[in-house]
């Protein structure tokens, strides 16, 4: 049950980082795409493989990075291999979805797709350093002295 | 010292404030026995039986279903079940892991690692593991969730 409800917060977070890399597509190429009439709009398909691709995507999530036991070299390697992971994912389904057409759509999407996932690991660290000097802080009013 | 009860709805909301000008022995033991120091338990070592105190207890561990409590002077191990102990001290003690309840009293210090897990070093230099899923609860023990 827990992996299921896992599989599905992954499954909205990755769908919420794939809108936003569209999103930021769609509006980039509308402002500077050097056609003023290209019309950004997303049909219902559109948010479908959005959806399936964050479920497809959680998948490899959830096999190789929810284990936290695990040496931290061996753990950059999962991450690694999650990240090309993902991005084979993402970049499949955009093509089956027509979310690029041609090479520079596709740049485009490398591009989003890799500064999404530098960022969202750098705020899952900076979220964890921070939780770290909250229960420190805690932690010194209730320490025995020894 | 005037005391006033509220009733509460549920267990998370139990909280005990002390107003006090200065920490008397009574005070000290009045917060001693809420937060479950006072309690004493039964373990064995070289087949004699000890009653410790739960202060003295670093963190318990379950190897292979038997139960250890590991002190500043050693390990100990007992009948008691973690679920039992996990119960019965309260307070500052906590699940850390499926197979470990920590004395949040004697972790000097936590660092995240990257891959999610918490190294907790405790006063005596051991280093445990708190898995990320039982943070929440850390927190909240606390008073910072």
């Amino acid at each position: 049950m827990n992996k299921f409800k896992l599989w599905l917060e992954q499954t909205m977070m990755i769908s919420f980082a794939i809108l936003v890399g569209v999103i930021i597509e769609g509006a980039f190429f509308s402002l500077f795409g050097g056609n003023p009439l290209y019309e950004f709009n997303m049909d219902w398909l559109q948010m479908v493989s959005i959806v399936l691709t964050g479920a497809v995507c959680s998948l490899p999530t959830i096999i190789w990075l929810t284990d936290t036991d695990i040496p931290k070299n061996k753990f950059i390697v999962r991450m690694v291999l999650h990240c090309i992971g993902l991005y084979a994912i993402v970049s499949l389904f955009g093509w089956l979805f027509k979310w690029y057409t041609q090479l520079d759509g596709f740049v485009f999407m490398t591009v989003i797709y890799f500064a999404v996932y530098a960022f969202t690991w750098i705020v899952t660290l900076w979220f964890h350093k921070r939780e770290d000097s909250q229960i420190n802080k805690a932690l010194d009013d209730i320490r025995d002295e020894e | 010292m005037q005391v006033r009860l509220e009733k509460v709805d549920n267990k998370e909301q139990e909280e005990a404030v002390i107003k006090a000008v200065e920490i008397t022995d009574e005070i000290s033991g009045a917060i001693e026995l809420l937060e479950g120091d006072a309690k004493g338990f039964a373990v064995s070592k070289d087949g004699k039986t000890y009653i410790l105190k739960a202060s003295n207890v670093y963190y318990i561990e379950s190897v292979d279903k038997k139960t250890f409590v590991y002190t500043k002077q050693g390990c100990y191990d007992t009948k008691y079940r973690l679920y039992e102990l996990e119960v019965m001290l309260g307070g500052y003690f906590m699940r850390c892991s499926k197979s470990m309840i920590i004395n949040l009293k004697k972790v000097r210090t936590v660092k995240s690692q990257i891959s999610g897990r918490i190294d907790a070093t405790l006063l005596n230099d051991e280093v445990v593991v708190i898995s990320r899923g039982y943070v929440k609860e850390v927190k909240r023990r606390l008073g910072i969730g």
